[in-house]
Formats: structure tokens, sequence, C-alpha cells
């Protein structure tokens, strides 16, 4: 009997032991969802849709920055704008608020930097490789083949090369690592945009760059996150300021690996919608693109109400991880201060 | 002399430490600081989505870390899509500690949902929900409807399986043999399925880490050890008690009898809190009929006894009234854990009362096992057993 009895108290110890026992901890945290419910949580809140934090990169500082190179005259006129671009494949990101992921840099950040040039300026690319792995810059758009950057593998530790070309044709185009296995090169993080402005500049506007680009942070082929420029749900929180009958112009580039389609779409308004950007006669007047691997052009609006409108990937599920924003279009006259969504 | 008993002593014990402290230089040494002997590759982190209740506008989940080292619970998702959450006691999981996942969610009754956890590193563990279905609040109400179920499936088929008693009482010794020998089939039977369920347990809702198949060997080893123990102690006792030896053996009967209707109501109260009410009367009709059944293995033993209706009527209750108890711990704190040990431990009991009445008929005839009413009763008793439970 005693046998029995030490058994059932040895089981009804370790039941005790192995149930739930949370204890409370005293300082209350809050968080409202979209549908207003207000939560409140002793806990530690996971919230990287409404709740604003920033994480290392910062989308707001890359979505209007353009790097224009170091520029000289050459004898002829030409204009020369070097770069320097030094790819890395050791640094760890946190690509969403808590979760960190092994992104492969051009120039320590993912999209790396927005090359900026006009037709006809003669490029110098200074290739750094300093990763493990062997790595190359391919851009889209014209120029000889042996400046293709995929025959030409570029050794780590130090390896160098040196792209030069015209730039050209007109529009906004891609670069991106073109080393095999390429798909896990790009999706790494090894990818960036190049804008060729026509040599008559286009009318100005409040200037961007969108990248839409995944994260698999799983390697199971299927993108854990989806975001404009990297940080899911970061313009949600931090919406993107913009005026009353101002020109926007987006360049925006689809850099999504895996899902064969991505799209945008806007809120409230329509775009005209120039294809890959070679072309200065807008080919749609759309709410709605859809954009296969790589696939990029120029949308340009203007807001005429002010307000909150969202801009997100109709392909919701893209959208419901990560990929969507918020532009606060403010008063041209007198620039309020917005309200912080879901706040 | 006294000096050298307490030398001796100290020696005794010398001896029986200095190996231990050998065994803890040599862990130190594998384990200990600056040690990277075993620094062989990266350990993978690992959490469990133990449990999932569907509640008021909220989806709760229990989490367990059950990898090699600690994690952080990063992101809540619900059928992939990223949701905001909240993680009590905090996001912040040691090896083994559990986090219950608040998710605000408006979600539907039936429809199938798939939680998915992301840790630190970006890796998302998921759980998929059949049918999500309100979980079940602890009321009086519940409490009473849980005890109804455990008096149908275990006490009352019991009473009814003890009614076969004075058809037994009235048949030769061989048919008696053989009403035995049938009660061996059906715990033999009984014990497999309770080992069989119990594995089927730990592995779909129980962690890798916590092993289980071994686990459940364990336990119901324990178990048959502990009660035959007790048992030979009792049927010892018999002697200079009231308790005559084959009332002993019905007794033992009806605790290990009792121990796995314990597990039957375990797994029926889960099953409703689960909220899988086809299931869960499915199994009660199944366990309703199979356990009519025990009531013969208990009273075959009682059959040459006299005055026995007060002692079945107690016995029937040890055997039966458990699965009441097993339904409340099912329905209102489940746990894959507690469910592995409980159809263990019923397991255990079952294959140690078969050894109890194999015992008894071969004390009976001479030793001798192998006798045509032994082996058809054997036989009958796993085949009546394998019919009630496929014919529903």
């Amino acid at each position: 009997m005693m046998a029995l009895i030490a058994t059932i108290v040895t089981i009804s110890s370790l039941f005790v032991a192995f149930s739930e026992g949370i204890t409370a901890q005293q300082q209350e945290n809050v968080f409202v969802t979209h549908s207003g419910a207000v939560v409140k949580t002793t806990g530690d809140i996971l919230d990287p849709l409404y709740t604003a934090s920033t994480v290392e990169f910062d989308p707001m500082e890359y979505l209007r920055d353009f790097n224009y190179g170091r520029v000289s005259q050459l004898s002829d006129g030409t204009t020369l704008r070097e770069f320097t671009i030094i790819a890395n494949d050791d640094e760890i990101m946190e690509v969403s608020t808590g979760i960190f992921y092994n992104v492969w840099t051009f120039n320590g950040t993912v999209p790396g930097p927005t090359i900026r040039a006009t037709e006809g300026d003669l490029l110098r690319i200074n290739f750094i490789n300093n990763g493990s792995k062997e790595h190359t810059i391919h851009f889209h758009g014209i120029h000889p083949a042996e400046m293709d950057g995929v025959f030409e593998p570029v050794g780590g530790n130090g390896g160098q090369f040196v792209y030069e070309f015209t730039a050209g044709p007109v529009g906004v185009h891609p670069y991106h690592c073109h080393v095999m296995p390429l798909e896990e090169h790009i999706v790494h993080g090894l990818y960036g945009v190049f804008i060729v402005d026509p040599k008559e500049e286009r009318p100005p506007a409040d200037e961007m760059v969108m990248v839409l680009n995944g994260f698999d942070t799983d390697f199971d082929t299927e993108n854990n996150f989806y975001a404009a420029n990297t940080i899911p749900f970061y313009y949600q929180h931090h919406p993107i300021q913009i005026n009353t009958d101002e020109l926007i112009r987006i360049y925006v580039v689809n850099m999504v690996e895996f899902d064969p389609i991505n799209n945008f779409h806007l809120h409230g308004n329509l775009y005209k919608y120039y294809p890959t950007g070679t072309d200065l006669v807008p080919s749609f007047y759309t709410d709605m693109i859809t954009l296969s691997q790589t696939e990029r052009g120029i949308m340009e609006f203007e807001y005429e109400y002010p307000g909150k409108y969202l801009f997100h990937a109709h392909k919701v599920e893209f959208s419901e991880k990560g990929w969507t924003g918020i532009f606060m279009v403010n008063d041209n006259e007198e620039e309020k201060e917005s309200d912080e969504y879901g706040t | 002399m006294e000096l050298d008993n307490k030398s001796s002593k100290v020696k005794l014990i010398a001896s029986g430490l200095i190996p231990f402290a050998f065994l803890i230089i040599l862990m130190a040494y594998i384990f200990g600081p600056g040690s990277d002997l075993l620094d062989l590759g990266v350990p993978l982190p690992e959490i469990t989505v133990e449990k999932v209740d569907f509640l008021d506008s909220e989806i709760q989940v229990t989490v367990r870390n059950t990898g090699p080292i600690s994690v952080e619970v990063a992101m809540a998702d619900i059928n992939d899509r990223i949701q905001p959450a909240a993680v009590e006691p905090d996001k912040y999981l040691n090896r083994y500690e559990t986090a219950l996942v608040r998710i605000p969610f408006e979600w539907n009754e039936a429809e199938p949902y798939r939680i998915g956890i992301t840790i630190e590193d970006g890796t998302r563990f998921e759980k998929e929900i059949k049918a999500a279905a309100p979980a079940v609040k602890p009321s009086i109400e519940l409490a009473w409807f849980f005890a109804i179920i455990g008096t149908y499936v275990g006490i009352i088929p019991v009473m009814i399986g003890l009614l076969w008693l004075p058809f037994i009482k009235r048949i030769s010794k061989q048919k008696y043999h053989f009403f035995l020998a049938l009660t061996v089939g059906l715990l033999l039977f009984l014990g497999i399925d309770s080992v069989e369920e119990a594995l089927e347990v730990s592995k779909e809702n129980l962690a890798d880490v916590f092993n289980g198949g071994l686990l459940a060997a364990t336990v119901t080893v324990l178990s048959f050890l502990g009660l035959y123990y007790a048992s030979e102690k009792l049927l010892k006792t018999t002697k200079s008690s009231r308790l005559t030896k084959p009332v002993a053996i019905a007794l033992m009967i009806s605790i290990g009898i009792g121990l796995h209707n314990f597990g039957e109501g375990l797994a029926i109260g889960a099953a409703v809190g689960m909220g899988s009410i086809a299931f869960s009367t499915f199994l009660i009709i199944g366990f309703a009929l199979h356990n009519t059944t025990e009531g013969i293995a208990i009273a075959a033993p009682m059959s040459r006894e006299k005055k026995v209706i007060g002692k079945l009527a107690i016995m029937g209750m040890i055997a039966g009234s458990p699965a009441i108890f097993g339904a409340w711990v099912g329905g209102f704190s489940y746990s894959p854990f507690s469910s592995v040990i409980f159809l263990s431990i019923g397991a255990g009991a079952i294959f140690q009362v078969i050894i109890i009445i194999l015992n008894m008929i071969r004390v009976d005839c001479n030793n001798n096992l192998s006798t045509a009413s032994v082996v058809s009763g054997i036989s009958v008793g796993m085949v009546v057993m394998y019919l009630t439970g496929i014919l529903i």
C-alpha cells in the first residue's frame, strides 16, 4: 500500500510541477488592436503591427536617400560618378522587432544604397567583397558583357572589382549579387536600386524609393516577412509625411523571391505608372499594379484631400505579414503634426 | 570494539562516496567553464505549443521551451498572418519554462486554425487546431456533467458486469477457470490499449524532449512493481484479517481497473475540453460497452465466496468511480504529460492484476496453465474486447 501511496504522491507532485504556474508581475502594459480593443497585460507585448518601435535599419532614412557618387568631369565633358560598394555576409540584423536574421549586405544595409545618375554619365563602381563567400554586383541595364557581374565572381575577404559603364537606359533598375546559388544570395539581402534620370529632368517632386522585399527567416523557401523597405509594418507605425497638392514620385522595385507576384495598391487615389521608368509618358492610370521578380517602375500621384491613407500589397497575405504602410497627407498650408496609427 | 565499528563505518561511507567525487570531477571537466570538449555544432532552439484555448475574442497559447537553450518569444501569428499579442509572464523562456501567449482575435467556432509562434532567430513553430471550440470553463454544471458521464462510463457498466456473478457461481470448476482466463484476456487487451494510448498521446502532443515512449515505459513498470509489492503484502495479511484471498484478489483487480478507468475518464474529459464533442460521444459509448466486461473481471474471482453483494458494490465503486475524477482532471486541467503518466499507471496496474489472476489459476490447477479452458478463455477475452472496440 505504501508503494501505491508513494507512486500517487510522486505523480501528483510531477503534475503540479509541470502545470502552468504563471506568476503575475506588477506593472501593466497596454496595446491596442486594429479593431480598437485595448489589451492589458502584465507581460511583454509582441506587436510589430501598431506599436511604434525602431530597429537598426531606418526605412525612413532610406526612403529619400539618393547617392549621386563622387562627381568629376572627364576631359570630354562626360560626368564621372564614382561609388564604393562593400559587400558583407556576416551581419546579424533585427529584421522585425525581436527577430534577428543573418543579412548579406551592400554597404551594411538591406537594400544597399540607391545609386542615382543621369543618362550618359560614366559610372565607376569600386566593389570590395569583405564577405566570406564570393559576391558580385549585377546591374540591370545596358553595359558590356564583362561588366555584367555574372562570370567574374569576386572572392571574399577583400576581393575587388571595378564595374565601369555608361548609365542607361533611363529608368529604375535593380542591382543584385549574381553568384550561385542565386536565390540564396538575393534573399539574404544583396540588392539595391539604380536610378537613371533622363537628361532633361523630370518635374520636381517629393521622391522616394520603395523596395518591396521579404525575408525567409526559417529557410523553408517561404517568406516569413514582407515589407516596403525591409522592416515589416514600419510605415504603418511611422507614417510617411507628405503634403496635399504636391507631386509624389515613387521608384518601386519588387525584389520578393519565392512568391511569383507582388503588387502595390494605393488608397484614396490613383497613380500614373511608368513601367521600368523607361518612358516619359505613363502607361497606366491605376491604383493597382502587379509586379513579378525584379519588375519595377515609377509611380506619380498627388493627394487632394489631407488625412491618413494606406498603401499595401493587395495580395493580402503579404500585407498581413508586413508589406503595408500609411501616407499621412498634411494640408499644404499649415503642416500639422500627425497622430500615430492605432493610438 | 566500538572504535573499530566506527572506523569501519567511516570506511564504508567513504568507499561509497569516493566514486561520486570522481564522477563530479569528470562532469566538471567535461561541462565546466572553459571546457570546449563538447562544443559540437550549433544547438537548435525548440518550443512546443502545448495548449490552445479559444476565449472571448482572444486565443491563448501555452508554449514551452523544449529545446536545449533558452529562447525569446518574438511574434505570434494565426493562419500565417502576423497578429499583435502579449506574452505572460514574459517573453524569455529558459529550458522547460512555459509562457502564455495571448492573441486578441475574433475567431469563428468550428473553423480550423494554425497558430504560429516565432522566436528570436526567426524560426516559426506551428500548432494546428482542427476546429475551434470555446475553452471549457470550470463550473459546477460542467463538473456535474462530467460526474454523470463518469457514472455512465465507469460505475454503471461495471455494476452491470457484476450481475454475471450468479451465472459464474453456478458453473463447473473448468468453466470457472475459463471465465478467470477470459478476465485475463480482457485485461491484457486493456493493458495493451492503455500503453498504445499513452504512446499516441506522447507522440502527438508531448515534446520530444520528454521522451514520451520511455516515460510511458518507466511509469508502467513502476506502477506494476508498486502494485505488485502492495498486493503481495495485502494477500499475506488475508490470513490475519477478515479478507479472504479471492476477495483480496478481486480488490486488487478493482484497484487496477479503477486506475485504468481514471485514464479513460481523462480521455473523455480532455476530448470534451478540447471541443471534439463528436469524438467524445464515441469515446463514451465505446468505454461504456467495454467496461461491462470489467465487471466480469471483478466478479469472477469472487464467485466462490459467500455474502459478497456488499463487497462487490464497493469494488464496483472502486473500479468505476475514478472515471469521474479522470473526467474532471482531463476536462479542467488537461496536460499531455499527466495524461501519459495516468495512462501508464493504469497499464502497469492492469498487468499486475493479470499476474495475480494467472497465479490464482495456476495454484488452483496444479501449476498447469496450458489447459483448454485457460487458453480459450484468454483468447476469447482478447477477441471480445477487440470486437466491442471496433463495433462502435
